[in-house]
């Protein structure tokens, strides 16, 4: 048994992570890694690797010897499909500037209920008068983004290729008295916006009518 | 113990966004293997100290991948027998030089048109300049023994001992040039591929879990304080383009997130920096280099990216 699963590390370790890639792209999984353009190469990817480690297990010659590190490797593709990646997208965000760019160009501009809290950002940081907006409905959906100096915002991560380079962007919310709002959870709020005087400037903040925690979402990036 | 799932996440998402291009490199290197056994035409690039570099660098736009599909590729060039300097300079370049980089700093910086031409520049530059810093060594002090033993077998007589080489007959006839190799089998080429794929991979992975320990621990606002200041800056997105260890397919979009935070030569120095050396990439390279021929490349490029990215902000600031 032993003899004849050296003799099969290559196409079993090609074929692991093979699945592993095809896996991540069926399962989305991907949602949680890599920005959206990149998810068909990685399944893409997926496949050719299970082709060749197929051809390769059927017309291949045999290893004649174990191939240690092939075999931790493909050990390690086992552990990636075991455990699925759970991050803390508020520790995450804690380790990164927030930061949009230098240009901030919105091509349309969508009705205020229907603007996510991304749209919203991109708004105020083109348009940052909060009178224009107050009064406006909104209903968005983020995770409780802790702040080292103030009240949590609600906040999403904004990734451009994968986990790595995560950005993370935020609202500021007049939290209701009462309400203990836990770093990492998942909220969707209803309201109103309205304008708050910080350090002797104004600025928008969402009033929340309804608070609803949510599961996190299928894809909690946004590009 | 959120931290370390954070640190299992930021690793996945590190590792499957660059597997894919290693399979492309690996892939391009096995077609490469399959269309010219003999890799005769690998012999013939030009082999001048100038010309050598910039034609490595020229082949850039024929592999349109991000350095780790760069690194399978520039090592079959060696293998072929390929001049030093010809694969040293599309190693160190082509990770920038391609069609698909310099499309996406375009699209992440339509704005700023020198940063358009400054980058291409800038790593043709850094590439010349370490293919010039790395050939005062003899070829055996500076490549990998395997590689360079399968370098040896492609490489004419005339240039190599038969003690170099370790095969042929002491006092043999000098023989008529070998017979051209014949087109190994897809099955041959799949099986040398795939052996590649799976080392490589090995190594991506010690790669992208030190990325990801790294920058995870390592708070990035730390990194990007000092945006301001002319040279510290430099000297702080080079960190950041080591530690982040993203693509330089897409590394220009994470750029345009701090770019208005930073001196312009700051800018220049990650986008040209990162390609050429990341934490992800150190274990790669030790398929082709040896390991202090490694160190002499980071400390090349170290110094060559500060001096650029301190001349433009000379002249931009």
């Amino acid at each position: 048994m032993g003899e004849s699963l050296a003799a099969l590390i290559r196409p079993l370790a090609l074929a692991l992570w093979g699945a592993v890639l095809l896996m991540s792209t069926l399962t989305g999984r991907l949602e949680l890694l890599l920005r959206g353009v990149f998810h068909p190469l990685v399944g893409l990817s997926g496949v050719v690797l299970l082709a060749i480690a197929l051809q390769q297990a059927l017309q291949g010659r045999r290893e004649r010897r174990w191939n240690r590190s092939w075999a931790l490797s493909g050990l390690l593709a086992i552990a990636v499909l075991l455990v699925p990646p759970n991050p803390s997208f508020s520790d995450l965000a804690s380790n990164r500037n927030s930061d949009l760019g230098s240009e901030v160009e919105l091509d349309f501009l969508l009705p205020p209920g229907q603007r996510s809290l991304t749209d919203w950002v991109r708004l105020l940081r083109s348009q940052p008068d909060p009178q224009l907006y107050e009064g406006d409905p909104v209903r968005i959906s983020g995770f409780v983004l802790t702040q080292p100096d103030g009240p949590p915002q609600l906040g999403r991560l904004l990734v451009r290729c994968c986990l790595a380079d995560a950005t993370p962007i935020g609202l500021p919310v007049r939290w209701p008295k009462g309400f203990s709002a836990q770093a990492d959870q998942w909220l969707a709020i209803e309201g109103r916006m309205g304008v708050e005087n910080e350090a002797g400037q104004q600025r928008s903040v969402v009033l929340p009518e309804r608070i609803r925690t949510i599961p996190r979402p299928a894809r909690p990036l946004e590009p | 113990m959120s931290r370390l799932v954070t640190i299992w996440a930021v690793f996945q998402g590190l590792l499957l966004e660059a597997l894919p291009f290693l399979l492309i490199g690996v892939l391009i290197a096995g077609l490469a293997r399959w269309i010219a056994p003999g890799g005769r035409w690998l012999q013939r690039l030009p082999s001048q100290p100038l010309l050598a570099p910039l034609t490595g660098a020229a082949l850039g736009f024929a592999l349109p991948a991000c350095e780790c599909g760069n690194v399978p590729v520039a090592r079959r060039l060696l293998a072929g027998g390929a001049p030093l300097g010809s694969a040293l300079g599309f190693l160190f370049a082509a990770p920038v030089l391609n069609p698909i980089v310099l499309a996406s700093t375009w699209a992440a910086f339509p704005g700023q048109p020198w940063l358009l031409a400054a980058r291409p520049l800038a790593a043709l530059l850094l590439a010349l300049a370490l293919s010039a810093l790395l050939q005062q060594w003899p070829e055996g002090q500076l490549l990998e023994p395997a590689l360079l033993e399968e370098r040896r077998l492609s490489q004419p007589l005339a240039e190599v001992g038969l003690l170099e080489r370790r095969s042929g007959l002491v006092g043999a006839a000098p023989a008529a040039p070998p017979p051209p190799p014949e087109r190994p089998s897809l099955t041959t080429v799949l099986e040398h591929s795939s052996r590649e794929f799976l080392d490589l991979a090995g190594l991506l992975v010690l790669g992208s879990a030190l990325a990801a320990v790294v920058q995870t621990l390592l708070p990035r606002t730390w990194l990007l304080a000092v945006g301001g200041a002319p040279t510290i800056s430099v000297l702080s997105l080079m960190l950041m383009a080591v530690v982040v260890s993203v693509c330089s397919s897409v590394d220009a979009f994470l750029a345009l997130g701090f770019a208005a935070q930073i001196t312009p030569g700051a800018l220049l120095a990650f986008l040209v920096l990162g390609p050429v050396v990341d934490l992800k990439l150190l274990g790669l390279f030790g398929v082709v280099l040896k390991p202090r021929a490694i160190a002499l490349t980071a400390a090349g490029a170290f110094v060559v990216v500060l001096l650029i990215g301190q001349w433009v902000n000379l002249w931009l600031l």
